[in-house]
């Protein structure tokens, strides 16, 4: 394990400590509830790191997954709701108001939780593996990409908004009841929640994580720079891009389940063009090419949206400031946060290192990446 | 021409129409094992397309192609490599953003599945045997650089160090000199005589006075087709080579 990799695990675990440590010290329901929601959308960012940054895939319709994850809780737990919310024979309620007159087969397997579960993350899985069939086979690349993703999203949207009688409709699928796994209950307003979305992020950074740095995550760092030479060295190009687009709709999956648990209802804005392109940028300011940069930036951004659209002096003008910081950090920090934070590690430390050994060979005058160098990645 | 069963690699009867224009036309070649075989031919000969065929980037429009018995006409690339063959590109073709030691930990594709690679982290025994193959070509100062930063020489000779850590049976080369310095040249003439009987070679070549020094078997190829093939003094001889590369010095001229 080289030293870089063994300072970027120490790195990722303080972070994650520190998320989990934050119940310690508040208790405000409605702002652990804010928090909870942050980190949810941190998931989601670090599912786009992982097929944007590592593998070049610009997936634009990532929020599809986290949509298609968080319908799948809501059916859920909409199924498991007190008889007060739902109609005749356990019908949910939007159903009797459009006349449904029993429980559709695709709502059925949401009875049993852990199903459900393992639903919210395999729906994602599998329909992106057919996705990236259907692209990565025809050898569609770069800004094409782009398009296909974002055209599916809009039509996944659609397609949920129209089918009013099974999803709900614009309203999306609401008055839900709160998970409950293993007698414990999480409520969107406790702290139980909190610790379970910092444990997922916890997991789902270390997962990818882990990815990256085996010979596959070398790979798709390859086919990122060079897609056609790695064929030519006897690897599946499609294979490997179907691998990495799959294993990020299943992250997004997760966030999007633990979405709908703090959100406490399901809606087509999940899985909307705003949505996804917004995680791009968050993806953007952070550092795509560092996964816990990824998830730090959608959790700075979505908490400095959140910060600047409650003060009543920005009010009407939060977007534009938001705008402005976008347009600035990609004109002086191409590389996001992550990046700065990784140069300036390199300034301070990297020069330290030449007076440790002045008797390293003088090479060339070439530009040289330290492999000790490096901060949060 | 022998027949296809006992030929290492085998094109015959090669054709490739891109929409009417047919870069290669009824090409045969025959190339033994451990051979290193010389492609020459004036600009537009086909000497390129030739090697894209075999490598699958370009796929023959009539013919065969094969290799150790296995037709290669309709195989995908990766197939291809994964039968023993790997290619240099004219252009050079590294990955920029990885360092020179994680592009030969790429290059090195015995195993190509996701299932094996997901759990196989880079382990201090493997990081030895790419730091020599970084040393057999130079680079062993720039393990960590990434290879974006190297200067064209180097990529050049990261490209080799790829081939070798790839370690095909048959070797597909597009121009290795190109650019390069006589020093430079000679070192590459020094590798390829190495290379030679443990890989087949083919190489595609400008430069007369490298194809003299490696050269055994030169085929010569002019619009589409094989003109001539033979040693080094045969060819210099050939009248129809000569005018090939119009007249004037004959291919030493060239």
């Amino acid at each position: 394990m080289s030293s870089r990799t063994k300072r970027q695990i120490i790195v990722y675990a303080i972070v994650c400590l520190g998320f989990l440590l934050v119940p310690t010290f508040i208790d405000d329901a409605f702002i652990l509830n804010k928090y909870s929601r942050y980190l949810a959308l941190g998931i989601l960012a670090i599912a786009l790191s992982l097929s944007w940054g590592y593998t070049g895939i610009l997936n634009l319709g990532q929020a599809a997954s986290f949509g298609l994850g968080s319908y799948c809780m809501a059916m859920a737990l909409k199924l498991r709701t007190v008889p007060v919310h739902t109609g005749a024979e356990g019908l949910p309620d939007f159903m009797v108001w459009n006349n449904v007159e029993s429980l559709p087969w695709f709502w059925q397997p949401f009875h049993s939780l852990s199903l459900a579960l393992i639903l919210g993350i395999a729906i994602p899985v599998v329909f992106s593996m057919l996705l990236g069939w259907f692209i990565f086979r025809g050898r569609v690349t770069g800004v094409y990409v782009a398009i296909i993703t974002l055209a599916v999203l809009v039509v996944v949207n659609l397609l949920i908004i129209d089918q009013q009688r099974f999803t709900g409709g614009f309203n999306g699928i609401t008055d839900l009841a709160q998970l409950e796994v293993f007698g414990l209950t999480f409520d969107a307003y406790g702290s139980s929640s909190y610790y379970l979305i910092a444990g997922a992020l916890t997991v789902c950074l270390f997962t990818a994580f882990a990815i990256t740095k085996s010979k596959v995550g070398l790979i798709l760092q390859a086919v990122r720079d060079h897609e056609n030479r790695v064929r030519y060295f006897g690897y599946d190009v499609a294979h490997y891009k179907i691998f990495a687009l799959s294993v990020s709709a299943g992250i997004a999956g997760v966030g999007g389940m633990l979405y709908t648990i703090v959100m406490e209802f399901a809606s087509p804005t999940f899985l909307s063009v705003p949505l996804s392109l917004s995680v791009v940028i968050w993806v953007a300011v952070g550092g795509r090419a560092s996964l816990l940069g990824a998830a730090l930036g959608a959790i700075i951004v979505t908490g400095m949206q959140g910060a600047l659209s409650e003060s009543e002096t920005f009010l009407e003008t939060w977007s534009l400031i938001m705008g402005f910081a976008f347009v600035l950090v990609v004109l002086f920090l191409p590389k996001g946060l992550a990046g700065a934070v990784e140069a300036i590690y390199e300034r301070v430390f990297g020069g330290e290192k030449k007076i440790e050994e002045p008797d390293s060979k003088p090479t060339t005058s070439l530009p040289k990446r330290s492999a000790e160098a490096g901060g949060a990645e | 021409m022998t027949s296809e069963s006992n030929g290492h690699l085998v094109l015959k009867d090669v054709v490739i129409d891109f929409n009417g224009f047919r870069a290669v036309d009824g090409l045969n070649l025959n190339v033994s094992k451990g051979e290193l075989r010389c492609l020459i031919g004036p600009n537009g000969a086909g000497k390129t397309t030739a090697l894209d065929m075999i490598c699958g980037k370009a796929k023959p429009t009539a013919g065969v192609i094969s290799f150790e018995g296995t037709v290669l006409n309709t195989l995908e690339e990766h197939a291809i490599a994964r039968c023993g063959i790997g290619r240099k590109f004219q252009v050079p073709s590294v990955f920029k953003e990885l360092t020179v030691l994680e592009n030969l930990d790429v290059a090195r594709c015995k195993q190509t599945g996701i299932r094996y690679n997901i759990l196989r982290f880079s382990s201090g025994a493997d990081r030895e045997d790419l730091e020599k193959l970084a040393e057999l070509v130079g680079l062993e100062d720039h393990l960590d650089t990434p290879a974006g930063y190297l200067s064209h020489g180097q990529t050049q000779w990261l490209e080799f160090a790829l081939l070798l850590a790839q370690d095909p049976e048959l070797i597909l080369m597009d121009e290795p000199t190109a650019g390069m310095t006589t020093q430079e040249t000679k070192k590459t003439a020094d590798l390829f005589t190495r290379l030679k009987g443990r890989h087949t070679l083919i190489v595609v070549e400008h430069d007369m006075g490298f194809v003299k020094e490696i050269g055994e078997t030169i085929s010569v190829m002019h619009q589409g087709r094989l003109l001539a093939e033979g040693s080094v003094s045969e060819i210099e001889q050939n009248q129809e080579v000569r005018v090939a590369y119009l007249g004037s010095g004959g291919i030493s001229g060239a």
